[in-house]
């Protein structure tokens, strides 16, 4: 999966997010209205996606959507 | 004074948080443990903590036969404390079968064939008291549990039937029901969402979150005989969280 791809399918799990508010360089908890379900949903999402399941160490490593691409693309790897 | 002197108790989870306390309390208090886990080193630091003659039984209760070989190994109980389980946070959306089955397995289906085997091999002695651990989300919900408040919440039920069907060898069998307990699970929590969130939760909380030596003490009362006329209830345990009206 591309990260337009990436960006564009979580961007689409989060129901009250405008099209186009994700991108590659956004600090996903500075999005307006985040909440621990935000967080939730990243987890869920790649669990399903990528059938990765990311701790919450995990999470907390990453700050940007890109962040989260990689550590999607490293775990794949690993 | 609560004693639990000559009596042999079998704790699941035993290796970290809610199933430790209560073990190393349940010894404190006089009782033979029995602990079983997954994970050996960790339950080997729970038994490092315990000064009676115990027993470490490590076990997936998950493999049917494990479970089957623990049964066979440990010996008759006045006790059975079951914390083995697993918490996955999950959107509805996002269920899978896959989901359900895992969160049912670990939470459910274990504990109601551990329940089964020790009974039907006569491994309860009378007077027993079994306890389940259960969670104040059961009844009260929070975002991303469904698939954990429904494994709880037939767990309870199980209970019930477990509690009336065994009352005739006066074998006991109670929930208890917490609200957030500072175990690995709550570290973990805190991770994912942030340090800040979980300050102004506590702040719902008239007596803070729960520390696992709150649950173990009601353990050891449930466990003990000062709770003989007691059984098929839940106790709940949430520092008063769900009195509070403030949001």
């Amino acid at each position: 999966m591309s990260i337009n791809e990436f960006i564009q399918k979580l961007e689409a799990e989060f129901e009250d997010m405008p099209q186009g508010t994700l991108k590659a360089e956004t600090d996903y908890r500075s999005i307006k209205g985040w909440s621990s379900m935000h967080a939730l949903i990243i987890i869920a999402f790649i669990d399903i996606n990528f059938n990765i399941t990311l701790s919450g160490a995990d999470l907390k490593s990453t700050q940007t959507v890109q962040d989260l691409y990689n550590l999607v693309q490293q775990k794949k790897s690993a | 004074m609560i004693t639990l002197n000559n009596k042999t108790v079998l704790v699941t989870g035993a290796s970290s948080g809610i199933g430790r306390a209560c073990a190393v309390l349940c010894d404190q208090l006089g009782a033979q443990v029995i602990i079983t886990g997954r994970n050996e080193a960790e339950l080997k630091t729970t038994a490092s903590q315990l000064k009676n003659k115990h027993q470490i039984i490590v076990a997936d209760l998950t493999n049917e036969n494990q479970l089957s070989e623990l049964v066979k190994n440990c010996n008759n109980l006045d006790g059975l404390i079951n914390c083995a389980g697993i918490v996955k946070p999950l959107p509805v959306k996002f269920i899978k079968s896959k989901h359900i089955s895992e969160m049912f397995e670990a939470n459910f289906n274990s504990t109601v064939l551990l329940c089964s085997e020790l009974s039907s091999a006569k491994k309860f002695n009378n007077h027993a008291s079994v306890i389940f651990l259960s969670s104040i989300s059961s009844l009260h919900p929070y975002i991303g549990g469904a698939l954990y408040s429904a494994s709880k919440a037939a767990l309870e039920a199980f209970c019930r039937s477990f509690a009336i069907e065994h009352a005739s060898k006066k074998i006991r069998a109670n929930v208890i029901a917490p609200s957030l307990v500072k175990t690995k699970i709550f570290d973990e929590t805190e991770l994912a969402t942030s340090e800040e969130e979980m300050k102004n939760y506590e702040a719902q909380y008239p007596l803070g979150f729960g520390e696992p030596i709150d649950i173990a003490n009601c353990a050891a009362f449930l466990l003990s005989d000062a709770s003989k006329w007691i059984t098929g209830t839940t106790i709940k345990m949430d520092g008063g969280l769900l009195l509070s009206s403030k949001k």
